[in-house]
């Protein structure tokens, strides 16, 4: 049988060292490389999506010597938690390729920079040994600070110092943490699936791990008060860049808080739960109120992303609080589907932004206006993006949120107030879309051209499975769900 | 396909035409308009013996979505589907001259197909989900002017309002599934418990956004500025009565202490909006005025424990309000807008229109044998009969008198008085729909007596005294309203009225500014928040131009050694030549890389630094990796 997961985890870096290899390659030439190499990897994830996840442990595990001596080696392998991430990935990388191939400034480096950074990302998530995953992790980071100060707006050298700091500081606990859990292996190894089936730290040791990660995932997240560096990389990062941190590398914070703090330490995450539900209520509320005084519409998509993640920081957390195992699957089942679902919807927003920047060349809510009008489909398709975002059912985020805040409730009924939330960002979407697309059509944008084909085939795919994921959950929810309600903790 | 699904279906499918068509067809709107009808009506026939329809869709695990058709849900996806149909043969007409007839005919099919599953879910998930795309659709068809400013502001007022309210609806579903352990809507009510009062109050809260109950009234007035079709549709059996519908449902879950709040907010809304209603100077505003004091009337039959009561009146209502608001529209383009002063005297003008508005006016008012005689009576029967019919009567009885005055002044203003009258075009379909809907408003009390029989609920006794009291209160609101001027009617409170009696600003300043002011502390923070990261990203590289110091100055040192390594070679050029001047020139050579690699390393550019960073790690790693393999 193939090795489908490392074939798909390495098809993109097949790319990337492809078009690096090529003696001056034209444009095109590049562009066509990118989006075959990432339709393949969309084929591969999708050929592991269809070979599917067994309830317990991991499945499609592929296995390689690679240290035998400590304990390492190549292990890759999915799970319901994963596996939507994963195709998550392979969607969004995708649908960035093919907008960015009408990209002229230095394609050769930009696109090996993105293809590197699918290598990176698919990596994170299916990697099952603690040295690969902080490896994935790492690469991952540095590709994208390189995308940021190379072909970010305006003001990108502050903003990649900003993302460089954090990158630093935030990622070194998660390394300490690892050497945590292999130091405290009664065999010393980096499995990770060893570390989830016998978590080996406990007490102290286990609560020190897992502040440790809570440090790194929540930079990553990212959670207030460490999500600075978010609205600033974002304004700055281009396009593709903005839809790749927020729909796949976001993720990595919430896929490791599920994975090695609730996994690998759940008797100290139980201990330390109300902390971390504090943590997510403040960061989703704080969010949607930080949204809603924005001016910048690519800032004000970025403070919603903080809100709809604290909503997963909620999730997980009241998994790790309660003590009744179907009230920790709804809050998993919706945790993991949030994030799939903010994957989706961000990165449309995200991508309809960029759009709206490419012809104003501004991003001010007060200076755009009446542009429903103006480029009506353009219009049109951010109305149904922003509906999502704000939870509208029958759209990807409803049964998302539905099932984090109905287990909120059982677990821990005070932090059901982050529902406030769901009212704040509707208000803040509201408000985006009266300034900026309603009202009178401004003479200054008359000449503004509508989608073109490339922009339908880059958002159009997203908004199909936006609607799909509303309506019908159960495709997703289905291999996430017979992972969650084996999970033992 | 199972019979739950024909009520839904046609609309759903002629909305998803119509977006793939990209056509406005009237044929795609009417035939699901109408096959939706049938499909409730046949629905009806099928359930009225009291065996309900179940259907099971997939949802969230472990958690399916739930259609249910009992009697009570069959009648209300008849009354939706009703009034639905002829809205929309009277929109053909009205609409004749607009552009972006395909977005309007199908967000209208949508609204329907949403307000059909709203009324036949059998789940608080379904429930949910059709009340949050009913909101939706109210927000595009209230925006569909929405290059007009005030049009596009009255959407967004309409949407938040009802969602901000829609957060009780939520927790309260939690509440219910929580404590049920299912998601089953009829299960979780009998359930009740010790979450029953606060889930009570918290879909009351519900109710009261989507039913414009005071404090959260405003939106509705705001939302006149969408076209009058879907202000018909929005105020008498889709949007608005989401509300009622909801606390009808879940009477059976509401404790005495939530009855009496429900009763009472009520009563005070049918009272407070009704005085906003006399003091209003625009047609459409007195309507929706009056339909938030009409579904005050309700709330305070379902306050009153006699649901059944409030279901007539919602019935009845349906019927004559749909009535009032599309001959309201008729007048509308035969004066070019809903302003008294534009609307004197048309009604001898358009006397067909009229005579349809002029019944259902005096439906709404309580005259026999009219429909709403009949409901307004049920009403007052249960308000007088409640636990708190000290407050709750008073409370219905001057709703009533109240709804005479205000029908009484649009009467006398539509009759008095004379005024420049265009032709109206598409005035047959306009006609049709209005007569479509006043003959119902007429004769719908005949059919209350079988509908009593058919639902299992409480039934209401109508004693005489509260049909006399009901029928003194009618007439004299009548008479008032005709012969007397409302600024003299009301007195000091109608400059208060005219403002729709709200306190210090409203609900704008008391929840709107609080909001934006807590968002722009947010955003005050994060300026600060973001300064305090970017020093401490300053200090670490003012630690980093340190350790640049230091690597310039070894630097200086390497091309110190080059420049003794110069000067030995000078002084060995007397040895043995070429084998010690080959090397000495090879180390030069390699002083000199080394000095240039060192500079290569300062650029001083963060991304080399990292990049470098980044590699040593890698290599430092593999090092430590493969010393640590050999020695274990």
């Amino acid at each position: 049988m193939l090795p489908l997961v490392s074939l798909t985890l390495f098809l993109p870096l097949v790319g990337a060292v492809l078009i690096l290899c090529l003696p001056k390659p034209a444009t095109r030439t590049v562009h066509v490389i990118a989006i075959i190499t990432a339709a393949l990897t969309l084929i591969g994830a999708l050929s592991m999506w269809f070979q599917g996840a067994s309830g317990a442990g991991f499945s499609q595990v592929e296995e390689l010597q690679w240290i035998p001596a400590i304990g390492a080696a190549y292990r890759v392998g999915v799970d319901g938690i994963s596996l939507p991430l994963v195709l998550l990935s392979a969607v969004l990388f995708l649908v960035a390729v093919i907008y960015a191939s009408s990209l002229r400034e230095r394609p050769r480096a930009y696109i090996a920079l993105v293809l590197l950074l699918e290598t990176a990302s698919i990596g994170t998530f299916t990697a099952l040994d603690g040295i690969l995953f902080y490896v994935f992790f790492e690469v991952s980071l540095v590709s994208m600070y390189f995308m940021i100060a190379g072909w970010g707006h305006e003001d990108r050298q502050r903003a990649a110092l900003m993302f460089f700091i954090y990158t630093l500081l935030g990622s070194l606990p998660l390394l300490l943490a690892i050497l945590g859990l292999y130091l405290g292996s009664p065999e010393p190894t980096f499995d990770m699936r060893a570390w989830i089936e016998n978590p080996p730290l406990e007490g102290a040791a286990a609560m020190w791990a897992l502040i440790a990660m809570l440090i790194t995932f929540a930079v990553k997240i990212p959670a207030v008060p460490l999500h600075t560096w978010l609205p600033a990389a974002h304004v700055q990062a281009p396009t593709v860049g903005s839809v790749i941190l927020a729909g796949v590398m976001l993720k990595f914070g919430t896929y490791g808080l599920v994975r090695f703090a609730l996994q690998m330490t759940p008797d100290a995450f139980r201990e330390a739960g109300v902390v971390v539900l504090v943590l997510g209520v403040v960061s989703a509320l704080y969010g949607a109120f930080a949204a809603l005084a924005q001016s910048d519409l690519k800032r004000l998509v970025a403070y919603t992303s903080v809100n709809h993640m604290g909503y997963v920081i909620v999730g997980v957390a009241v998994a790790a609080i309660t003590l009744d195992p179907s009230v920790r699957t709804v809050a998993l089942d919706g945790a993991v589907l949030q994030m799939f679902s903010h994957g989706l919807v961000t990165g449309a927003l995200f991508l309809l932004v960029g759009m709206i920047q490419d012809r104003a060349h501004t991003r001010e809510m007060g200076e755009l206006g009446g542009l429903l009008k103006t480029v009506p489909m353009l219009g049109w398709t951010f109305v149904l993006a922003a509906f999502a975002s704000l939870g509208l059912p029958g759209l990807a985020h409803f049964p998302a949120e539905f099932q984090i805040f109905l287990a909120t409730l059982s677990a821990s009924p005070a932090a059901v107030v982050v529902i406030l939330g769901i009212a704040i960002i509707a208000g803040t979407f509201l408000k985006a879309l009266r300034e900026t697309f309603l009202g009178e059509p401004r003479q200054r944008w008359q000449s503004m051209p509508d989608l073109s084909a490339r922009e339908w085939l880059a958002v159009g795919p997203l908004l199909v499975l936006t609607v799909g994921t509303g309506v019908a959950p159960s495709w997703v929810l289905g291999i996430i769900h017979r992972t969650t309600s084996a999970l033992a903790l | 396909m199972s019979a739950v699904l024909l009520p839904i279906m046609p609309p759903l499918i002629a909305a998803m035409a119509l977006l793939v068509l990209r056509r406005g067809s009237t044929a795609l709107v009417l035939g699901g308009a109408t096959l939706s009808l049938g499909g409730s009506l046949w629905l009806l026939t099928r359930v009225a013996g009291g065996q309900a329809e179940t259907l099971l869709l997939p949802g969230l695990p472990d958690m399916p979505l739930r259609m249910v058709a009992g009697p009570l849900e069959a009648l209300l996806t008849v009354a939706v589907a009703t009034v639905g149909t002829f809205v929309l043969i009277y929109a053909v007409g009205y609409m004749k001259r607009e552009s972006g007839l395909c977005r309007f005919y199908a967000v209208m099919s949508l609204f329907l197909a949403a307000m059909q599953a709203l009324v036949l879910s059998g789940d608080w998930v379904l429930l949910l989900a059709a009340w949050e795309l009913i909101g939706l659709c109210s927000y595009l068809l209230i925006g569909f002017w929405f290059q007009r400013p005030e049009a596009a502001d009255a959407a967004g007022r309409a949407f938040l309002y009802t969602r901000s309210a829609d957060l009780g609806l939520y927790v309260a579903v939690f509440m219910l599934i929580g404590s049920a352990g299912t998601g089953e809507i009829a299960a979780s009510l009998e359930a009740g418990g010790s979450a029953s009062t606060a889930a009570g109050l918290l879909l009351l809260l519900a109710a009261m956004g989507k039913s414009a109950q005071v404090p959260l009234q405003d939106w509705l007035m705001r939302a006149m500025a969408g076209p009058t079709p879907v202000s018909a549709l929005l105020h008498s059996a889709t949007l608005v009565a989401a509300g009622a519908i909801l606390l009808i449902r879940s009477a059976p879950l509401l404790t005495p202490e939530v009855l009496l709040v429900v009763g009472l907010v009520g009563g005070v809304t049918t009272v407070a909006a009704g005085v906003i209603a006399l003091a209003e100077r625009d047609l459409k505003r007195l309507l929706a005025a009056s339909t938030a004091s009409q579904y005050g009337l309700m709330l305070v039959a379902v306050g009153a424990g006699v649901p059944l009561a409030a279901l007539m009146h919602l019935l009845a209502h349906a019927a004559i309000k749909s009535t009032l608001f599309l001959a309201a529209g008729d007048f509308q383009h035969a004066r070019g807008g809903t302003g008294f002063d534009q609307l004197e005297g048309v009604g001898r003008d358009r006397p067909w229109t009229f005579a349809g508005f002029a019944l259902a006016a005096l439906a709404l008012a309580g005259i026999p044998p009219l429909s709403g005689f009949f409901s307004k009576d049920a009403v007052i029967a249960a308000a007088l009969s409640a636990q708190g019919a000290a407050w709750l009567g008073p409370l219905a009885l001057a709703g009533t008198l109240l709804t005479g005055g205000y029908m009484a002044r649009a009467l006398c203003l539509l009759w008095r008085g004379s005024g420049e009258t265009r032709p109206v075009a598409g005035s047959a379909w306009m006609t049709l729909g209005v007569w479509g809907l006043a003959v119902p408003a007429t004769i719908l009390g005949l059919a209350f007596g079988p509908i009593e029989a058919v639902l299992d609920l409480p039934a209401v006794t109508a004693g005489t005294l509260a049909v006399l009291l009901g029928l003194l209160a009618a007439a004299c609101g009548l008479g008032l309203g005709w012969l007397v001027p409302a600024p003299r009617l009301l007195g000091p409170v109608y400059p208060w009225a005219r403002r729709g009696l709200s306190v210090g600003g409203g609900l704008t300043v008391w929840v709107g500014r609080p909001a934006m002011a807590v968002a722009r502390g947010c955003e005050r923070l994060e300026g600060r928040l973001y300064e305090a990261v970017l020093s401490l990203g300053r200090a670490g590289l003012f630690l980093a131009s340190a350790g640049e110091r230091t690597e310039r100055g070894l630097f200086k040192i390497v091309l110190c050694v080059g420049r003794v390594s110069l000067r030995v070679a000078t002084y060995v050029r007397f040895g043995d030549e070429r084998r010690i001047d080959g090397l000495i020139f090879a180390l030069v050579a390699a002083v000199r890389a080394l000095g240039a690699r060192a500079r290569n390393l300062q650029s001083g550019l963060i991304h080399h630094s990292l990049a470098i960073s980044a590699v040593a790690i890698a290599v430092t790693l593999a090092v430590l990796l493969f010393a640590s393999s050999t020695s274990f």
